[in-house]
């Protein structure tokens, strides 16, 4: 087996030029491959992060019959006493609880449908996202009665700024209309628009008395510290609340689950593409290496060599190139990967409406998890191999009689002496 | 004692389409220690029978037996074995492998055979010594003329410890000086070893050294000198 490497290394640097090319090549594939992977990884967290931060956060509580039937009646009774409960299990690091309502919001210029959310800011702020997203004005407080906080896109077709007036409309738990005067504290913006045209947040003890809640509530939003924690957390709160619903963010919102197994598909799908055409490169230079050293072959087997080993030879041969460039393509995947996570690639630079349209920040922050690369080693080498095959199995066909010769009676013969003919006369 | 011995070995190139008779009945026994040329015009046969001697093709009819045994028998992976073991070959184009030096081209056939790596150093320092080039020991093919090359191929033919070394046209790409030195490195090595040396060859100075010149025309043997 020494020998056998030894001439498949020597082999390797017959020609420089060709074996860089394809070493080149397979460093190019592994390099493309990560980026792509982790920029894809990248996106997917910045989306399923924000969806998480200012939307499902990563387990929701509601009673059972809202979820289909957004009526107020179907509230968690004593919402804050739940709250206080779930606050003390293990891994929980943020609960917050929420009014949740439609209603029609209204100024002097323009009215039109939304969902306003009755919050606790000191709750809320550990929960989401949204308090640090205020674009002008402030955050909801406390003490203030009847603020409201609207999108930059709600406040544009509303024709409203900070300090406007705007009309709450909704039904009561009586079924009875009920208005409520707010004034606008402040304006966000997520960087989602789907999400901000669709939400309000006003105080939720302003809401729920106009609504006669009392201290009931719609929906109780946990945050969690490990993610791996998130299936255990949810059947313990289950448990502890049989009759309402527990649900993680994957149920919430299946959308971020599918999104989340399209884009891992995606990944495998570039890591077949990659193969797929580095496989033909593979084949071709090696095809080339063996119908260069036909007599060289002719003689190994003439004096000896088995055709096992002559197999071997070109396998090994073809794995060593795989061998060197995987290294280089993984550590400068690792270096742009890297280089990247730390400054982020400023994507609103390309697209900034389609960007927030899709709900994704504007700074992406590539991502690789060391599977990624594991992965790639495996494939490449499986591509190495398998791309070895053919010339390998070429190579064992060949008769040692007619190799050493050089006279050919197969189209690898002929290829030859048109390969050598074509030598001499450029020579 | 009769190292080949071949009976009644016809080949045929094409038999289906437009027959070939390359050899038509060719009886043939060469003894231990013989320095023998097989010799003829273009397309006599010479090289063919050679191959067929040599396990490197097959022969249509007839049998062929070298050193006791019927090689038209053997299997294709006995076949590469018993070439390993029994036959050394000399290329007309040395066909050296030209990654690696002098010495690897005469150790790997030891190599192949399994022998222990001192073993292997000695006798490749043995054998460049006896060709007389063991100051190329560590240059590569391109690196050496091609009457170095030729030399180089004769040392790694007789690296297996063959029974008997084939030569086809072994002097045809070597210049006059290079072909006498070659002849006399073989004369030697045959008088000296009593290694058994087979030649095809049209090369005049090549017929004047051997032994006995065996002279094939269409396949058949004309004459046994």
């Amino acid at each position: 087996m020494r020998m056998i490497i030894k001439i498949a290394w020597r082999n390797i640097w017959r020609n420089i030029m060709r074996s860089l090319v394809v070493i080149g090549a397979m460093v190019i594939g592994i390099w493309s491959i990560i980026f792509l992977v982790s920029l894809v990884n990248g996106m997917t967290e910045s989306y399923i992060d924000n969806a998480i931060k200012n939307e499902v956060s990563h387990i929701k509580i509601h009673h059972p019959k809202f979820i289909n039937d957004r009526e107020s009646k179907f509230f968690i009774s004593d919402v804050a006493a739940a709250k206080s409960i779930v606050d003390t299990i293990s891994g929980v690091k943020a609960v917050s609880y929420k009014t949740i309502i439609n209603t029609m919001i209204s100024s002097g210029h323009a009215s039109r449908g939304i969902t306003t959310i009755g919050v606790v800011p000191k709750n809320e702020v550990k929960v989401s996202g949204v308090s640090q997203k205020i674009i002008d004005g402030s955050y909801l407080f406390d003490t203030k009665k009847n603020q409201i906080l609207i999108s930059k896109i709600t406040a544009e077709k509303l024709k409203v700024k900070v300090r406007s007036k705007v009309v709450l409309t909704f039904q009561n738990l009586e079924n009875e209309i009920t208005m409520g005067a707010f004034r606008v504290i402040g304006l966000f913006e997520t960087g989602n628009n789907i999400y901000d045209e669709s939400v309000v947040f006003v105080l939720q003890k302003d809401i729920n008395t106009l609504l006669e809640l009392n201290g009931n509530g719609h929906e109780m939003a946990i945050l969690i510290d490990d993610l791996s924690q998130l299936e255990h957390i949810q059947d313990h709160i289950t448990k502890l609340f049989p009759k309402l619903l527990v649900r993680n963010y994957k149920e919430v919102q299946p959308e971020l689950a599918l999104f989340q197994s399209q884009i891992k598909m995606a990944g495998i799908i570039y890591m077949v593409i990659f193969m797929l055409a580095l496989i033909f490169g593979i084949i071709n230079t090696m095809m080339m290496a063996v119908l260069e050293r036909v007599r060289e072959l002719g003689m190994l087997m003439s004096v000896g060599m088995n055709k096992g080993k002559v197999f071997m030879m070109i396998v090994v041969e073809t794995l060593l190139l795989a061998i060197i460039a995987a290294p280089v393509g993984l550590f400068l995947g690792y270096v742009t990967t890297s280089y990247f996570n730390k400054n982020g690639i400023n994507l609103f630079f390309y697209s900034e409406e389609g960007m927030k349209q899709f709900g994704l920040d504007k700074f992406i922050y590539p991502n690789v998890h060391t599977e990624t690369y594991w992965q790639l080693v495996v494939a490449v080498s499986l591509t190495a191999l398998l791309g070895s095959l053919y010339p390998a199995w070429k190579a064992v066909r060949l008769r040692p009689v007619e190799a050493i010769r050089g006279s050919f009676k197969t189209r690898a013969g002929l290829l030859v002496s048109l390969f050598n003919f074509l030598r001499k006369k450029t020579s | 004692m009769d190292l080949i011995v071949t009976k009644g070995i016809t080949k045929t190139y094409n038999p289906k389409k437009i027959p070939v008779h390359a050899l038509q009945g060719i009886d043939l026994t060469i003894k231990k220690g013989e320095f023998t040329a097989i010799v003829g015009p273009s397309g006599s046969g010479k090289t063919t029978l050679l191959n067929i001697i040599g396990g490197l093709d097959r022969q249509s009819n007839g049998t062929v037996w070298v050193d006791g045994t019927d090689i038209t028998t053997l299997s294709d992976n006995k076949l590469i074995d018993f070439r390993k073991n029994k036959i050394g070959f000399v290329f007309q184009s040395y066909n050296l492998i030209p990654v690696f030096t002098a010495a690897e081209n005469i150790g790997f056939i030891m190599l192949l055979q399994k022998r222990p790596k001192k073993e292997i150093d000695t006798r490749v320092l043995n054998l460049l010594k006896s060709v007389g080039i063991e100051e190329q020991i560590n240059k590569r093919p391109n690196q050496m003329s091609g009457g170095q090359q030729q030399r180089v191929a004769v040392a790694r033919a007789l690296a297996s410890k063959p029974k008997f070394v084939l030569a086809d046209e072994p002097t045809a790409n070597l210049d006059s000086k290079s072909t006498t030195d070659l002849l006399d490195i073989m004369e030697n090595l045959n008088r000296q070893e009593e290694m058994t040396f087979v030649f095809s060859t049209h090369d005049q100075r090549v017929i004047d050294r051997a032994h006995r010149v065996i002279t094939i025309e269409d396949g058949k043997i004309v004459s046994d000198i």
